[in-house]
């Protein structure tokens, strides 16, 4: 008995220790406080990695203790608007041809060392290695720079190639990290940019150059900085396998605006924690994560709780594989367009982070008003209708029996959906979908695959009839129809050449016919012209896109279910200032926020 | 001790086809699971909004650490590079050696499941006596039944519940990660204090979740040895009831140390659903990861390491027992 | 644990005796007839409960998602409005099928392969053993995770056999342990020496004798499967079927916020109890065979 009471005595002694531990409250040092956030973009804190961020692992957060040269706007329809970044002015030259880039004259490193245009062009050789827009070894990329010359100390002066020209080109320029060139300098062999121009060219020289240049890119993700020597508003103090934490940059040139002393990253690998942290009122700031409504209404009763909602351009669509009978016939897909009420959809799957799509454009309903205009308001927005729906069946062929559709010959016909495993926004939509059809007399199943590696496999080899497909991921025009009307779907864009594969071939899975006849356009090859939006400004962009919505709203690959909303999650308790409702800032991480001068310590 | 000696030389020899054969068989399945990673890698870029050339390129890049040749030449490189340690390139730790990142959970799985499994011993061997002692008893059942069925039950089972008690429902401790990072890591007060507080709850459902098994054990081994003749001898002699206690749970507790030995060997990779649920960056977790991630590298490196910790336990405990069990020590003697 | 098993019996003394034990466990624990209720109960619902329910479960849309207990629905709705309790049993067919399969695939082939080596011994019986270590040495969760990304487990049989290929090692090496022993009491000499053929000594005086343990096996195998496969799905590293106990594990706690809210609560732990329930009717009815046939454990 003695025995056991010791033991007893023991477990008390473990959890009281425990608990002891737990009310042990951490306070911040210096001024403005601790700042806590998780990134949500990368689930995982590794103790272990790098402090690289070209590292898929490195501990370098986008916006705290990593800089690039500016941030993109996300302007609806012009890509090329900035805030400053490690750049704080610039000039475009107005046909795209050039961009001279300015730093500050105070800039310095984490480590008081003057920031450069040595330091942009050495980052701008890594840029290279890495794979960017405007940094492309690729032959004949669109939008790929030409020349790179450091004008002085703080200009730096990058031209386009203007055989392919990009409207995005700018907007690729400044989208390069920047990292100190004393830290980095020994990552790029001397003769790196004649390797460079080599490369250009076609034959074996340039292949074996570009092919040493892609070998340089391993070697970069590997590299291991001594210390984090950081250009951004925080460096890395020290990471644990759970959390990481940062320290303000008293060298950031804009170091007096930015009100953490320190930041404290938290892990994550499941939504699930999020929702707790946010429920605790423990994160100042997270980004997006799909929630359920209950969990919302929770999150929001935590004292300064506070959900801000923008734009985000991606959109989700239920695609199909054309090779696959019967939803070669577009009457079917038109059927299920009508079938499908996208509210309930939405309401089940992503009640907080999406709005039911409007109709299938391909475009996200809030940049659709923008370049289609009163277009707009032409397209079919296939409203849940039973009879309409029953009228397409019936022109496609289709056959009731015992209330229930079947294919032309008579043999049973089920909507078979595939959706990967983990992805529970898209399994309960496919879930609301399939019961909403059983109800409606259209036999239906939910198949899930392991992840999301096998689902993009699988969906490229032609394996399902209907999957899940990620639409409209703008800005850029061309980014947003490469969805429907890129490689998926047959069209590859090979040094601004665009070829058409028959369907099964070279991943077309899609399967759409190569021209559509659209009403009151007449013939188009929507792929062809997804490939002319590269190359063209805003206002060209317009009537190709007022097309391919006409095209892609009267033959659906895909139809349309929501529109993602960027809904953020901040806590006004500790900081307030945050960016407001729609704010074009909401897409970056909240260190660029900070960067900008937002967000002041709470008193 | 020469009859120790060899025994371990046979043991060590298994023991290395063992790892071998395990080696091979996890390579082949690794190598020829489906799923394209760098395709998830470029959605993921492109969701992140990346331009769809810029994804393809950056996808390009990590390519290059996939394992190259054929299958024979990368089974072959795989073999040799296990005898240097070094278990290949991991996909989604580019630059890191994979023994260095197996190493880095292996300490966060050895130290609570450790802990774990040392305080269910105790709090099973005591209740293990006490049912054996009080089977007729009302509370002696109730301890055996308590047991197994917690022994039964699986272990998400417990983790769930622990974690809706004791983080959602009292929210006293924290949901997941090893310690605070505001503290500096070393030997201070508010670091170990952090580190406990983390480890809590792993280590606490690990121990509920097995204190069953050993209750079991106890009770069966001391029912066993209360039936044997020098017990019986011990009470007809009119030894002390406490004396006799003594005897008996020092007989009984004997195989114990056998199983011990043996889980600690299977700790390694028996908390992957406590290190999901808690969030806690250990060697079951890592696998999971790897498994989601098509990491190939760190996959194969984390199953054999379980394996290898397991070999090295059997071999532990049949010489544990070997020493302690006079019997298999003169059997070996005679053949 | 360890049974062990008293002398040779004839099968009609062991018969006698088996009644004789079950008459006075039930007499002295009633609370293990209950074991028995339950078990009866999980497989009654397994093989008639889903004929109760359409092939495709109706949304209550009344009612709503998560909806709370209520009299129509006792532990609530799902995600979609379905009803939790008509998701647990026709759920129930897939888990106890796969874990038939298992606990007979696990039990005739470690007693066969344990038979076997411990009967001939000699060189099978290293090649056996060798094997048999083999398998328990290969750490059984996390080579089904390995597994689960080659196997996509689409039916029960093909889950529970595959469960079963992985979980015979330990019946194997028990039955041989028991085989070796009772060879050891001159038990197969004294039955060779009455001119008793092989097939007559293994199936009518061997397997007898170790029917019990075998049994008991047989059910620890299932808690076993349950336990993997459940645990499998939970971890979402399988595809999943709509209505499966790991599945609706995995989707109250992933995506409906069972840890964090109530609201799906129900929803998680109507799968929790069936798991839990499941588990003390086996431990139960362990107990009472281990009592029936283990004479140590009987006071008398």
């Amino acid at each position: 008995m003695k025995r056991l009471a010791a033991v007893v005595a023991l477990l008390g002694l473990a959890t009281g220790t425990a608990c002891s531990g737990g009310s042990t409250d951490p306070s911040g040092s210096g001024g403005g406080g601790l700042f806590t956030t998780i990134d949500v973009t990368r689930p995982g804190i590794d103790a272990n990695a790098p402090a690289n961020p070209f590292n898929p692992k490195g501990n370098v957060f986008r916006g705290y203790n990593e800089i690039r040269l500016a941030y993109s706007k996300n302007h609806l329809t012009d890509p090329n608007v900035f805030y400053p970044g490690a750049a704080t002015s610039w000039e475009i030259a107005p046909d795209n041809s050039s961009i001279t880039v300015k730093l500050p004259p105070n800039g310095k490193w984490s480590d008081g060392k003057p920031l450069t245009a040595e330091d942009v062009k050495l980052s701008i050789g890594i840029a290279y290695t890495q794979g960017s827009t405007a940094f492309a070894i690729t032959p004949g990329a669109a939008g790929a720079a030409a020349e790179v010359t450091v004008v002085d100390p703080t200009t730096i002066k990058v031209t386009q190639d203007m055989s392919n020209p990009s409207a995005k080109f700018a907007r690729g320029v400044m989208d390069t990290i920047v990292v100190p060139a004393h830290v980095w300098g020994g990552v790029l062999p001397a003769d790196f940019w004649d390797k460079l121009k080599a490369s250009r060219g076609t034959g074996p020289v340039a292949d074996k150059a570009r092919e040493e240049i892609t070998g340089l890119g391993q070697k970069i993700i590997a590299f291991r900085p001594e210390k984090d020597v950081s250009g951004g508003p925080f460096t890395l103090a020290r990471v644990n396998p759970g959390e990481a934490l940062l320290v303000r940059n008293k060298n950031f040139y804009n170091a007096s605006k930015i009100a953490p002393a320190q930041v404290k990253f938290l892990n994550y690998t499941g939504n699930e924690q999020i929702w707790n942290y946010l429920i605790a009122g423990k994160l100042d700031h997270s980004g997006f994560t799909a929630v359920p409504t209950d969990v919302m209404n929770r999150i929001k009763q935590a004292p300064g709780a506070q959900v801000v909602r923008g734009f985000s351009p991606v959109s989700v669509g239920m695609a199909f594989n054309q090779s696959k009978k019967p939803y070669d016939n577009v009457h079917v897909r038109r059927g299920l367009a009508y079938l499908i009420d996208r509210e309930q959809v939405t309401k089940t799957a992503s009640p907080e982070g999406g709005t039911p799509a409007a109709t299938t454009s391909g475009i996200h309903q809030r940049p659709a008003a923008e370049w289609l205009g009163d277009e707009a308001g032409t397209l079919e927005p296939y409203k849940f209708d039973k009879a309409k729906a029953e009228a397409e069946f019936k022109a496609a062929g289709l056959r009731q029996k015992d209330g229930r559709w079947a294919l032309p010959d008579g043999s049973p016909w089920k909507v078979s959906m595939t959706a990967p495993a983990g992805f529970s926004d898209w399994i309960s939509a496919q879930e609301n979908i399939k019961s909403q059809l059983i109800e409606n007399g259209v036999d239906a199943e939910v198949v899930t695959v392991a992840d999301y590696p096998l689902y993009l496999e699988e969906i490229a080899a032609g394996k399902y009839d209907v999957g899940f497909w990620l639409l409209a991921l703008g800005p850029a025009p061309y980014d947003i129809y490469q969805r429907l009307y890129g490689a998926s779907n047959g069209w590859t864009n090979v040094a601004g050449k665009i070829r058409h594969s028959p369907a099964g071939k070279d991943g077309n899975w899609m399967g759409s016919a190569e021209t559509i006849d659209v009403e009151g356009i007449g013939k188009i090859n929507p792929g062809e012209l997804t490939g002319k939006l590269n190359n063209v400004g805003a206002e060209e962009a317009k009537p190709i896109m007022v097309k391919l919505a006409k095209a892609a709203n009267q033959d659906l690959p895909a139809i349309q279910l929501w529109d993602y909303v960027n809904a953020q999650f901040v806590n006004t308790g500790r900081f307030t200032g945050w960016p407001g409702e729609d704010s074009d800032l909401l897409r970056w991480p909240a260190g660029v926020w900070m960067q900008q001068g937002l967000l002041k310590a709470k008193r | 001790m020469t009859i120790i000696a060899r025994r371990l030389a046979g043991h060590a020899a298994r023991g290395i086809v063992m790892v071998f054969a395990v080696a091979t068989i996890s390579f082949f399945i690794i190598r020829n699971i489906p799923g394209d990673p760098m395709a998830a890698r470029y959605q993921k870029l492109l969701e992140q909004g990346m331009s769809p050339e810029a994804a393809e390129r950056a996808t390009t890049v990590m390519y290059g650490f996939m394992p190259k040749g054929t299958l024979w030449e990368q089974y072959t490189d795989y073999i040799a590079g296990l005898f240097t340690f070094d278990l290949g390139v991991s996909v989604t730790n580019p630059g890191t050696p994979v023994t260095e990142v197996l190493g880095e959970a292996a300490k966060w799985t050895v130290l609570p499941v450790l802990a774990g499994t040392l305080l269910s011993f105790l709090l099973g061997v005591v209740m293990g006596v006490y049912a054996a002692v009080k089977r007729t008893g009302k509370l002696g059942d109730l301890l055996a039944i308590s047991g197994s069925l917690l022994h039964g039950v699986p272990q998400y089972v417990l983790a769930l519940l622990m974690m809706a008690i004791f983080t959602t429902i009292l929210a006293v401790l924290p949901a997941g990660g090893t310690a605070d990072i505001l503290f500096e890591p070393g030997f201070n007060a508010g670091y170990i204090g952090s580190l406990i507080e983390h480890a809590t709850l792993p280590v606490l459902t690990y121990a509920l979740a097995s204190y069953g098994g050993w209750t079991l054990a106890m009770k069966s081994s001391v029912v066993t040895v209360l039936g044997d003749d020098f017990i019986l001898a011990a009470e007809l002699r009119g030894l002390k009831r406490s004396i006799v206690f003594r005897y008996v749970a020092r007989n009984a507790i004997l195989p114990l140390f056998t199983i011990l030995a043996l889980s600690l060997g299977m700790l390694f990779g028996g908390a992957i659903f406590i290190e999901k649920i808690f969030n806690y960056p250990g060697l079951g977790f890592l696998l999971l990861e790897s498994v989601t991630n098509r990491d190939y590298a760190l996959m194969g490196g984390a199953f054999l390491l379980i394996t290898l910790a397991i070999v090295v336990a059997n071999i532990l405990a049949d010489l544990f027992y070997t020493v302690i069990d006079p019997r298999v020590r003169s059997g070996g003697e005679v053949s | 644990m360890s049974v062990l098993l008293e002398g040779s019996t004839t099968s009609a003394t062991m018969r006698r005796n088996f009644w004789r034990g079950v008459w006075r466990v039930m007499r002295r624990k009633p609370s293990r007839l209950a074991g028995a209720v339950i078990l009866l109960g999980f497989a009654v619902m397994a093989v008639f409960g889903p004929m109760f329910y359409p092939e495709h479960l109706p949304r209550d849309l009344a009612a709503g998602v998560y909806a709370q207990p209520s009299a129509e629905h006792w532990f609530g709705t799902d995600g979609q409005g379905r009803d939790v309790v008509a998701l647990v049993v026709t759920g129930s067919r897939y888990v106890l099928l796969s874990a038939l399969v298992t606990a007979v695939v696990t039990v005739v082939l470690g007693a066969a392969i344990g038979l076997f080596a411990g009967f001939r011994r000699g060189r099978w019986d290293t090649a056996l053993m060798r094997l048999t270590d083999m398998k328990l040495t290969i750490p059984g969760l996390p080579l089904l995770l390995v597994l689960s990304t080659i196997w996509k487990f689409g039916s029960a049989v093909e889950m529970g056999l595959l469960l079963g290929l992985l979980g015979w090692g330990a019946v194997a090496r028990a039955v041989r342990a028991q085989t070796l022993s009772l060879r050891e009491r001159g038990f197969i000499e004294a039955a060779r020496g009455l001119g008793l053929s092989t097939t007559h000594i293994v199936g009518k005086e061997l397997l007898p004798s170790m029917a019990p343990y075998v049994a008991m096996n047989m059910l620890i195998a299932v808690t076993g499967a349950v336990y993997a496969q459940v645990g499998l799905f939970f971890l979402g590293v399988l595809p999943y079927e709509a209505d499966n106990w790991g599945v609706m594990l995995n989707l109250a706690v992933f995506g409906g916020g069972a840890m964090t809210t109530t609201a799906a609560l129900p929803y998680m732990l109507a799968p929790l109890l069936a798991i839990l329930l499941l588990t003390l009717g086996i431990v139960l009815v362990v107990d009472a065979m281990d009592e029936i046939f283990n004479p140590r454990l009987r006071e008398e």
